[in-house]
């Protein structure tokens, strides 16, 4: 079902395009004209969240942090095993889902932990990475309480996510 | 943003010091590497996505959709602009069905339109972040390719949890930075705005 809903919305919007005499080869050019620039303004913002988060792992800060952290997370639900999976989230897409996968590969795909562990990263999002992308392209240098309520936001996410797969 | 990045780099490189000194630019290097690979990818995803907006943005789709979204956007950022609006109601649409990539380059767009050139964020932008940080998404495709791969019985039967859980903390993130706004605002950029203020003096 899903698989239909992106080519469908496409052929609407071609047509519809064309219905309102819009030239939709210029202006698709015209459009994807933009990308490239826009990649090379935010490559480097890219790099330096890429490079912190590669740093991080390689030290063994994170798994430290997850043996410190443990209790606590212990207190709110969250198995040890999926520590270092909810700190890494927030900074990086491809690294979290290659720890999705270590963790689907060690403990079975239909396990507990392997469903916390979907879930968690099915309803959470990069945070830092989307907002250094986000603002790249401003003036913006204060951001005042918006990284801690998404922290927060995050955290909540990932507690629901391990209490609900007990239900389901 | 500055303070978490040098606290990332300089811990881990501490670190890092004690036990592998040898491979802290390797790993730097490899990370940027794959930040190109990335990058490069990300061009070709925003090409197509771009070209499909500039569409949407010529046949008139966009205001259609803006003016459809219009009473969810204006009570949630509060925004007197038309071209902001827009971009938001794009934005937000793409982050539905999924496609984080896509709603990245219109995200950007509506983040230089809520610019007010300050240096501190407004209200609506950080309403934004918010919303794209915990964003709701109804299918959740990796993950569950990823458990297929895995060999999972039922790989889709996450989906419903992952939906509940998404909905819980965006609203949560929504109710969070209107509470923020509406206290905490004023004050803190009165006070950075001061600061700077004194520097220039």
């Amino acid at each position: 079902m899903s698989a239909y809903i992106i080519p469908i919305i496409f052929i609407a919007l071609f047509c519809y395009s064309k219905y309102k005499k819009v030239n939709t080869y210029e202006t698709f050019v015209k459009g994807a004209k933009k990308s490239i620039p826009l990649v090379v303004d935010i490559f480097p913002y890219i790099a330096a969240i890429m490079i912190a988060v590669a740093l991080l792992r390689a030290s063994g800060i994170t798994s430290l942090l997850a043996y410190l952290l443990s209790p606590i997370f212990n207190a709110l639900g969250i198995p040890t095993e999926l520590i270092e999976l909810v700190l890494l989230r927030p900074f990086t897409g491809s690294g979290s889902y290659a720890l999705l996968n270590d963790v689907l590969v060690q403990y079975g795909a239909d396990s507990y932990i392997s469903r916390c562990a979907c879930v968690i990263l099915g309803c959470s999002e990069t945070i830092f990475y989307v907002t250094t992308v986000y603002i790249s392209q401003t003036k913006v240098k204060k951001l005042l309480y918006a990284i801690p309520i998404a922290l927060i936001c995050a955290t909540f996410g990932s507690i629901i996510a391990c209490l609900l797969c007990k239900i389901f | 943003m500055n303070k978490i990045w040098f606290i990332m780099i300089v811990g881990s490189i501490c670190f890092l010091i004690w036990s592998d000194p040898s491979n802290i630019l390797n790993v730097m290097i490899d990370a940027s590497g794959e930040a190109l690979s990335l990058a490069i990818e990300l061009c070709a995803v925003y090409a197509v996505w771009l070209g499909v907006l500039e569409l949407v943005e010529a046949s008139g789709l966009g205001e259609k959709l803006a003016k459809l979204l219009h009473p969810l956007i204006k009570r949630i950022f509060k925004i007197d602009d038309a071209g902001a609006e827009k971009m938001i109601a794009l934005n937000m649409s793409a982050n539905m069905l999924g496609l984080g990539n896509a709603a990245t380059p219109m995200g950007i767009n509506a983040m230089k339109k809520l610019d007010d050139g300050s240096g501190t964020a407004t209200p609506a932008m950080i309403m934004l972040i918010v919303i794209n940080a915990t964003s709701i998404q109804l299918l959740p495709s990796t993950v569950i390719g990823l458990r297929a791969a895995a060999g999972s019985a039922s790989p889709s039967d996450i989906i419903l949890p992952t939906i509940i859980a998404t909905f819980c903390t965006c609203i949560l993130g929504i109710c969070l930075v209107k509470l923020c706004n509406k206290y905490f605002y004023k004050k803190l950029s009165k006070k950075y705005k001061h600061n700077k203020k004194e520097i220039k003096k």
